[in-house]
């Protein structure tokens, strides 16, 4: 029987995909409690570390490079965009590694759809969940060390957007280098931590030392990050909000572009080689 | 015609179960839990690039709480005691990332084991079956030795850490930790062998160091409930010791209630450790389950 694709079928599939994501998510709700309460976990050291450097309750040395002395919720805002971040490198970076190990990888890739489609559905279904447990997370951590915002929520949702885009762009490429290696636990684990790293999801980038700042200042995400914060704590941004914005929508076209086309070259290689099958 | 069987007597056992026999089996799962650590190259990233990594990020926290000027280091300074807030930091986070890694790999040898199909088979053999986990714990010391080293080493030329004080007494610290840290990794191997799930039981315990044991802060900034939790904890009086040591020049005398403390979890941890052993074993052996996963 000859199959002909059109719009709607494209779309039928790529619910079919993100719903089965959703659904697969859920089926272990540990991890969604894991995935709000690990980041809360993490920022109690550096919580109570803020204490140890403040004076009367204000951090007036985090003031001086920010223009805010609330470092809390500047750090809250940097753990919730990370978490997309790890999102990308663990759930996008290893989702097709997972449909290998379970031995669906190579009958999902007959499907008479566009292979980046698969990707695409696995985005949507991962934009959403980590939207979710992020949201929840600063609900927790709020309530836990103070969560305050003194902006527009719109405006840095808004801003937001394409630096998710850019990011999931990039996701198909690691996606892809994933598929070539196999495994590749430790390039995932350490790569995630140096991107949030350089970054600055947990610190303004301007305290990195001279030799360090240019990797963070060539990252889209650290003014993803900064126009976010820009927005909703008014703090001091590295460059004017409409030029940072600028650079992340030309970011978001390059990033997506890059990412399909890696993503179509290493395909093509995986099953030249014949190891798509295989882990 | 009737066949006329002999009555069965046992041969004697050619095992033997001596001092000698039991470090022999030692020595070889030693060997081989060495063998696979050098087969995977990954364990350069683990003792070379999350040394400074993971507590870059503190480091650079801490940096911009400081300010461009330092003028948060003087509210540092007054509750620590310690100028240097990168040592303070970097001898934390280096005790929480000693713990974890003994938990991923000592926690998870005899579960890694099970899901290989060995664990049962190895568990029929005539040798104490504690041989198992003291053989590969002993490679993780060796492991963990050259972690403590390298960080040393990359402190001191990366972060420009001074260690200072007497070199003999930190190594005093140093061994009086490692009772406690690997009798944590005993019972939960011994856990994981019932529970067949380390993953949850890691984020928990390392959770809870890393919340009251006061890695990147003074203790007593914490409440006062989370300070008596703290109390309970070996990882406190670990950090404690070696801050007072490495940073502030502390002798044998300033530290000795620490150490009292370090050596009573120690002990304390271990008996825990080898009674959750032989109880786990037991249990698992009982319910026929040793080598479902």
């Amino acid at each position: 029987m000859e199959t002909t694709p059109t719009f709607l079928s494209y779309l039928y599939a790529l619910l079919a995909i993100a719903r089965g994501d959703w659904r697969r998510y859920w089926r272990y709700p540990l991890n969604a409690v894991a995935q709000v309460f690990q980041p809360v976990i993490w920022l109690t050291p550096v919580f109570f570390m803020g204490q140890a450097f403040s004076a009367n309750g204000a951090a007036e040395g985090f003031a001086a490079y920010t223009g805010t002395t609330d470092y809390m919720s500047f750090i809250l805002i940097g753990t919730a965009l990370n978490n997309f971040i790890t999102a990308v490198f663990w759930g996008m970076g290893y989702a097709l590694k997972n449909d290998m190990d379970t031995g669906v990888l190579e009958s999902n890739w007959l499907a008479p759809i566009p292979r980046p489609l698969l990707l695409v559905g696995k985005t949507l279904s991962s934009l959403l969940l980590t939207a979710i447990t992020s949201a929840s997370m600063l609900v927790v951590a709020g309530l836990l060390f103070g969560f305050r915002t003194s902006g527009s929520a719109l405006a840095a949702a808004a801003a937001a957007i394409p630096m998710l885009i850019g990011l999931y762009g990039f996701g198909f490429a690691f996606a892809a280098l994933v598929l070539v290696l196999r495994e590749a636990n430790s390039l995932v684990d350490v790569s995630s931590f140096l991107v949030m790293l350089f970054s600055g999801a947990n610190f303004p980038v301007t305290v990195l030392p001279r030799w360090l700042l240019p990797i963070a200042l060539i990252m889209p995400l650290t003014y993803g990050f900064d126009v976010v914060r820009g927005f909703l704590l008014k703090t001091r941004t590295l460059l004017p909000i409409p030029q940072e914005i600028g650079l992340l929508v030309f970011f978001m076209f390059l990033m997506v572009a890059l990412g399909l086309w890696v993503f179509r070259i290493l395909e093509r290689r995986v099953r030249v080689k014949g190891t798509l099958g295989q882990h | 015609m009737a066949v006329q069987l002999e009555p069965y007597a046992p041969v004697p056992s050619l095992a033997r179960d001596d001092f000698p026999a039991k470090l022999r089996a030692q020595w070889a799962v030693f060997t081989r839990a060495w063998t696979i650590f050098r087969r995977y190259p990954t364990w350069v990233a683990a003792v070379l690039i999350w040394p400074v990594i993971f507590p870059a990020v503190y480091i650079l926290g801490a940096r911009a709480l400081a300010g461009p000027d330092g003028r948060g280091l003087a509210a540092f300074v007054q509750a620590t005691g310690i100028q240097d807030y990168i040592g303070y930091i970097v001898v934390g986070t280096t005790v929480w990332m000693w713990q974890n890694i003994v938990l991923w790999e000592v926690g998870t040898s005899l579960r890694e084991e099970q899901l290989r199909g060995t664990l049962e088979s190895n568990w029929l053999t005539p040798t104490w079956r504690f041989s198992f986990l003291l053989g590969s714990s002993a490679s993780q010391l060796i492991e963990m030795i050259l972690f403590l080293g390298i960080s040393y080493i990359e402190f001191s030329l990366l972060f420009g850490v001074q260690f200072q004080g007497n070199p003999l007494l930190a190594l005093l610290v140093i061994l009086l930790c490692i009772p406690s840290i690997y009798g944590m990794g005993f019972t939960f191997a011994s856990l994981v062998i019932t529970a067949k799930e380390a993953s949850a039981f890691v984020f928990l315990v390392r959770g809870v160091v890393m919340i009251f044991c006061g890695i990147t802060f003074p203790v007593l900034l914490l409440p006062e409930w989370m300070q008596l939790v703290a109390g309970w904890l070996p990882q406190t009086y670990m950090i404690e010791a070696m801050r007072m040591v490495t940073l502030g020049g502390a002798d044998l005398r300033a530290v000795a209630p620490d150490l009292a403390a370090l050596a009573g979890f120690g002990v304390f941890w271990l008996a825990v450790g080898f009674l959750v052993f032989g109880w786990m074993d037991r249990r698992a052996r009982q319910a026929g389950t040793i080598g479902q996963y």
